[in-house]
Formats: structure tokens, C-alpha cells, sequence
């Protein structure tokens, strides 16, 4: 085959490609490349690939450069980690959730006869329609439906990988169970709707009064669960009576009624023979006692 | 002992090792000198198995571990195979400060993303290092697949069963590294799967020819 | 004048290329050891003019043999031969009275040169 019949194909084909030489100056750009940079092929040729994406620039960046250039190795640039190499526009708008193209990359090496690598090439892939559907995946696996935030099957496999972080590292790490008082009430006297309504406002209240490290979920029926990582019984105290003052103070509106509810709060902090069984089961005990000492309160059983 | 044909003689294996030697210290000189990784590799140690009494013999030599983190790529060129590099679980977090970019951003990802990310970076680098300089010794140059990472409670569910048909023979290349200032320390196995073990031997000899 | 060499390696490969690569014509008498505390005594009992030394070796490594060697007799000529080639290794060997390092695979060239560059210093 000719080269030109070879760039006749690299013109065509649906992914970028960048060859660069042992400096990072540009020596091809294929036509994919330059539609999606609006950099036209004979404008950046010859170039410093770095004066026309400084952000590349990278000690990371760098280094697989320089490991591709004397080992031949191949480096690859995840969208996972990366989300993409390039600034590129989306290839179409509709339906995708980023502002950017999400790109996987590989970088390989180029060698000439004598088979020392006198440049490298870069391959970049349009992979923004896979990360879209695997995030709704993601979602649809953590999250739950009606409140949007996460479900129970994420906290469950979150709450043991923090067990086991914290066993390792013995650190603090509590745990508060969350019950909404005389919900079926709710449900009777307003209807589902209603009660439904009333969960999203408790989670999404609960959602902006928690710390960024914190995370909430819906445990069950009425009950939320808030996993604080690096964080004492003292201060899960705090986060506790937070969380049980905003809801006090909420008041929700369904059609022409104003519904007031409160919650009950059990907290349990983590020690060293604890297993995530436990560590619920000890917030659950914590929350049976906050109901039975009259509701809206938090309990924190101390260690026997 | 009833080896087929497609065995390599004590002889072969020797000077497999001398290239070994040779082409392992290049690649540790070359880390610390380009991009400033600082490693030590042991000396290299030379095993022929059946490709089925593979997952028992890497369990064997890395009982000492009881989680692992395992980062698996492919190679292909003449010289084929794959190379497996076993780390204890807990040197992820090791690894990070030691080539951690600094920039520190990674937004939603997890620690945990991070401590795969790094190990899929040092062992895309280090394999690329010592795979690399071995095959340019035996004239050849390779192609990489992207490098996995597994990490599982015991070496027992990391390690592949069925890396190579059962049957066929391999040829496994120990080694032991360490990064000195960390004091992380793993295996590297690099396995060669049976059809490149003709192209081998040939090269093997091609090498030993420059000094008759 | 180089009359005996002493060659120390673990690796019976490595010690026939580095035969291979020492000139021929020379009547050198070559001796040979499989790792550093042989290659210690055997230098004790042949008095060699120039030893080559390997670094990673069992029962003794190469350090410790330079070392060893160099403590009971200073003028020794000894030239690592090492696939080690970390900077602090050869500044390591270098620091314990090593004449020089080579890289391996020795070529004739090298050899050569360190042979060359041997004999000058024991002028």
C-alpha cells in the first residue's frame, strides 16, 4: 500500500490520531483530529503539542511520554480517570450528560528500521456514548428511584469497605439510623402521594445539612441511614441533632395542607471487633430507644 | 523427565538468565534515570511448568500475602505472554505518595480509584520496563494490551486459572522488586506461553553467537 | 604487564562471554570463580594482574569481595562487570577501590578498553 492510500484511510477512520516526535512536536493530525480541535492539519504540524493543549503538560503526562520514548511500553489514558485528553465538543448534544467528549486513549511507540523508537502516536477514542450509558447504569445500581439518594444496596457495600478501612487505620467511623416518626399517619390521613412527597423533602433536607464527607441513604420504607466516616461519637452527636433540628423546622406543603413531621436518630460508632452487622444492629438498638424515650431525639447507646 | 520437544535446555536457561540479568538491570537503571523511579530488582529465576500448574506454583510463591493486588497485561510480538505483578493489597496506598501527581484532583473518584489507577500506571511502566529491555535483547519489539487490575482477599480468587491451554508447557521468569523509599515490595512473573518458545530458543543461540 | 586475569561470575554463561570478548593473542592465563568468596581465595593463591567482577553473586556478592580483596592487597586491579548499572551501585563499588565499571554484555571493545586502561595504572 501507498502512504497515501494508508492516509486516504487514517482521514477516514473515526478516531483521532497524533503522531509526535521525541520532543512532542506534531508530525500528523488526522482529519478527525483536526474536525474536532478546528485545528487544521497544516496549521499545527511541526508544532510543540504542548503550545496548543498546555493543560497536557502534566508530570503524569510527562512521565509516560518518556517511558513510551525508552522502554516502548504502551501508556493508557482511561476516560475513568481521565474523562479525556483532548477538550473536544460532544459529536452530538443530544442525550449525553457531558459538556466534554469523554476519550479513552493509548500511546504507543514508533520505530524506525533499526527498530530504535524515534517518536510516538496517540490514539484517541470517542467512548462519551458508553460513559453515558454506564453512568445511568451506576445510577440505576445506587440510587434510589423515588429520593435520589443512594439505596441501600450502596450503602451496604460502602458501609463494609469503610469497616475494613477503619479497622486498618483505626479511626473513627459512626453510623446513624434514621426513622420518620408517625409516618404511616401521614400515609393514612394525606395519601402515598403525600407520604412520598414528604420522603423527598426529608432526604433532600438531610442531603444539605450533612458534611461533604457524610452519605445518606434510603435503608428501607421510612428509614435513612447516614454513614460519617472520621468522625466521633461527639461530633456524629452534632451532625444527629442537625439533621432531627432542620426536619423540625421544615414544613411541608401538599396541596392545602401544611405537614410538620419529625424524626428519631440512633447512632453507633464503630470499634474494633465491630462488623458492619453490628455497627446496625447497635445504631437499630439506639433508634428503638429514641422512639420509646418519646421520639424526635437522638440516643447514642454508650459502649457496654 | 518426559518434556516434549518444546522444552529449553539448562544451557538455554542459563543464558536466559545472563539476559535476564542484563536486560532487568537496564530497565531499573533506565526507571531511576527517566523517570526517576528507584527500584530494585532481584536476581531473575527461571521455571518451566506445565501451563495448568500455573495458578498453583504463582499461589506457592506468593503465600506470604494474604491480600493482593494483582496488575495483568499481555504481550505479543515473537516473545509472548503475560506478565503478572503481585503486590499485597495495602501497597496501593504506598505507591500513591511515591508517584502521586500531586495534582490531587480527581473529583468524585474514591480513594479506591486512585490506589487502581496507580497500581495500573507503576505496573504498566515497570512490566513495560523489564518486558521491553528483555525483548529488545532477544531482537524483538512487543505490543501491549492495557494493563487490569484485580484485588481480591486472597490470592487464591486473583489468580487466573486458565491463563494458557492445559497441556502446553510455559516458561516462568521470577522476580522480586522493591521500591527502596517505600519499602513496597512484590513479585513479577512474566509467563511465556508455549508457541514462542521455538522463536526463543533461536534467539537465545542468535545471542550467543556474537561471542563464539 | 596484565599476564593473569581472574574472571568472578556465578553465571558460567556470562564468565564464556566475557572470554569470548578478551583478546586472544595475548597469552593472557585466564582463572575462574563461581562467586565471591572463591573468587577471594582464589586471588589470595593466584595473585591475579586484573580481576573482573560480577556484583550480584551467592555466598559472597562482588562488593564484598572487592572489598575483601582490595583489603589484603591495595594495589589490586579489580574491574566490575555488572548488569547493576544503578548509579549508586557503581559509586558503591567505586568508593570500595573498584579500577572501573562495565556494563554488561561486555563487547571486545570494552574489554579492551578496560584492559588497556588497566595496564596504564599498574605502569
Amino acid at each position: 500500500m501507498t502512504l497515501n492510500e494508508l492516509t486516504q484511510i487514517f482521514d477516514t477512520v473515526n478516531f483521532g490520531l497524533v503522531v509526535l516526535d521525541r520532543d512532542i512536536k506534531i508530525q500528523y493530525w488526522n482529519r478527525w483530529m483536526a474536525m474536532h480541535s478546528g485545528i487544521p492539519s497544516d496549521q499545527i504540524i511541526g508544532e510543540a503539542l504542548f503550545d496548543f493543549f498546555p493543560h497536557l503538560s502534566t508530570p503524569s503526562f510527562n512521565k509516560n511520554c518518556k517511558a513510551v520514548l525508552s522502554f516502548g511500553n504502551f501508556a493508557f489514558f482511561s476516560q475513568k480517570l481521565h474523562s479525556f485528553l483532548f477538550p473536544f465538543k460532544p459529536d452530538s448534544s443530544f442525550g449525553y450528560r457531558f459538556e466534554l467528549m469523554q476519550q479513552s486513549c493509548t500511546m504507543g511507540p514508533l520505530r524506525s528500521d533499526d527498530n530504535s523508537i524515534s517518536g510516538l502516536f496517540l490514539i484517541v477514542q470517542d467512548v462519551t456514548e458508553l460513559a453515558t450509558y454506564e453512568q445511568k447504569l451506576i445510577e440505576m445500581n445506587t440510587k434510589d428511584a423515588l429520593t435520589g439518594i443512594y439505596n441501600r444496596r450502596f450503602l451496604e457495600s460502602r458501609l463494609s469497605d469503610e469497616c475494613e478501612r477503619h479497622r486498618r487505620h483505626s479511626r473513627y467511623l459512626s453510623l446513624i439510623m434514621i426513622d420518620i416518626d408517625f409516618f404511616k399517619k401521614v400515609n393514612d390521613t394525606y395519601g402515598h402521594q403525600c407520604g412520598d412527597m414528604v420522603l423527598q423533602a426529608v432526604a433532600s433536607k438531610a442531603v444539605s445539612v450533612i458534611r461533604k464527607t457524610d452519605f445518606i441513604a434510603r435503608y428501607g420504607g421510612e428509614e435513612f441511614c447516614c454513614l460519617l466516616p472520621e468522625t466521633s461519637a461527639e461530633n456524629a452527636e452534632v451532625v444527629a441533632e442537625n439533621i432531627r433540628m432542620s426536619i423540625e423546622e421544615m414544613t411541608n406543603c401538599f396541596e392545602n395542607h401544611s405537614i410538620k413531621v419529625t424524626i428519631s436518630l440512633g447512632i453507633s460508632c464503630f470499634v474494633a471487633e465491630d462488623s458492619p452487622e453490628t455497627l446496625l444492629k447497635k445504631a437499630d438498638d439506639a433508634l428503638y430507644q429514641a422512639k420509646h424515650s418519646g421520639r424526635n431525639r437522638f440516643v447514642r447507646l454508650s459502649p457496654t | 523427565m518426559d518434556y516434549c520437544l518444546n522444552t529449553i535446555s539448562d544451557e538455554e536457561k542459563e543464558i536466559l538468565q545472563e539476559i535476564m540479568n542484563i536486560a532487568f538491570g537496564k530497565a531499573a537503571a533506565d526507571l531511576a534515570e527517566v523517570i526517576n523511579i528507584f527500584v530494585v530488582l532481584s536476581v531473575p529465576y527461571i521455571e518451566m511448568l506445565m501451563a495448568h500448574d500455573l495458578p498453583v506454583y504463582i499461589k506457592s510463591q506468593v503465600s506470604e500475602y494474604d491480600r493482593v493486588s494483582i496488575v495483568e497485561q499481555n504481550f505479543w510480538g515473537e516473545f509472548k505472554g503475560s506478565a503478572f505483578l503481585v503486590f499485597q493489597a495495602s501497597a496501593g496506598r504506598e505507591l500513591i505518595s511515591l508517584f502521586g501527581d500531586g495534582s490531587g484532583d480527581f473529583g468524585s473518584e474514591s480513594i479506591d480509584a486512585l490506589e487502581k489507577e496507580t497500581l495500573m500506571e507503576v505496573g504498566n511502566i515497570l512490566i513495560g520496563a523489564c518486558v521491553g529491555k528483555l525483548s529488545e535483547l532477544l531482537g524483538d519489539a512487543v505490543t501491549y494490551s492495557p494493563p487490569r487490575v484485580v484485588t481480591e482477599n486472597t490470592p487464591n480468587d486473583a489468580i487466573p486459572v486458565n491463563i494458557f491451554e492445559s497441556g502446553s508447557s510455559a516458561i516462568v521468569l521470577k522476580t522480586v522488586f522493591c521500591f527502596n523509599e517505600r519499602n513496597v515490595h512484590g513479585f513479577l512473573f512474566l509467563v511465556t506461553s508455549h508457541d514462542s518458545i521455538l522463536w526463543l530458543k533461536k534467539s537465545l543461540a542468535a545471542f550467543m553467537e556474537q561471542y563464539e | 604487564m596484565i599476564k593473569k586475569i581472574l574472571l568472578i561470575d556465578d553465571s558460567p554463561i556470562s564468565r564464556r562471554i566475557m572470554k569470548s570478548c578478551i583478546p586472544k593473542d595475548r597469552d593472557y592465563e585466564l582463572y575462574e570463580a563461581g562467586d565471591g568468596l572463591a573468587g577471594f581465595e582464589a586471588y589470595k593463591e593466584i595473585r591475579p594482574d586484573v580481576t573482573f567482577m560480577d556484583l550480584t553473586m551467592p555466598v559472597m556478592d562482588g562488593a564484598e569481595a572487592t572489598e575483601k580483596i582490595k583489603e589484603f592487597h591495595p594495589e589490586a586491579v579489580v574491574i566490575v562487570c555488572t548488569a547493576d548499572i544503578q548509579i549508586k551501585s557503581i559509586t558503591n563499588v567505586l568508593g570500595l577501590g573498584a579500577l572501573m565499571v562495565i556494563k554488561k554484555p561486555p563487547s571486545k571493545e570494552t574489554i579492551e578498553d578496560a584492559l588497556s586502561k588497566a595496564e596504564a595504572h599498574i605502569g
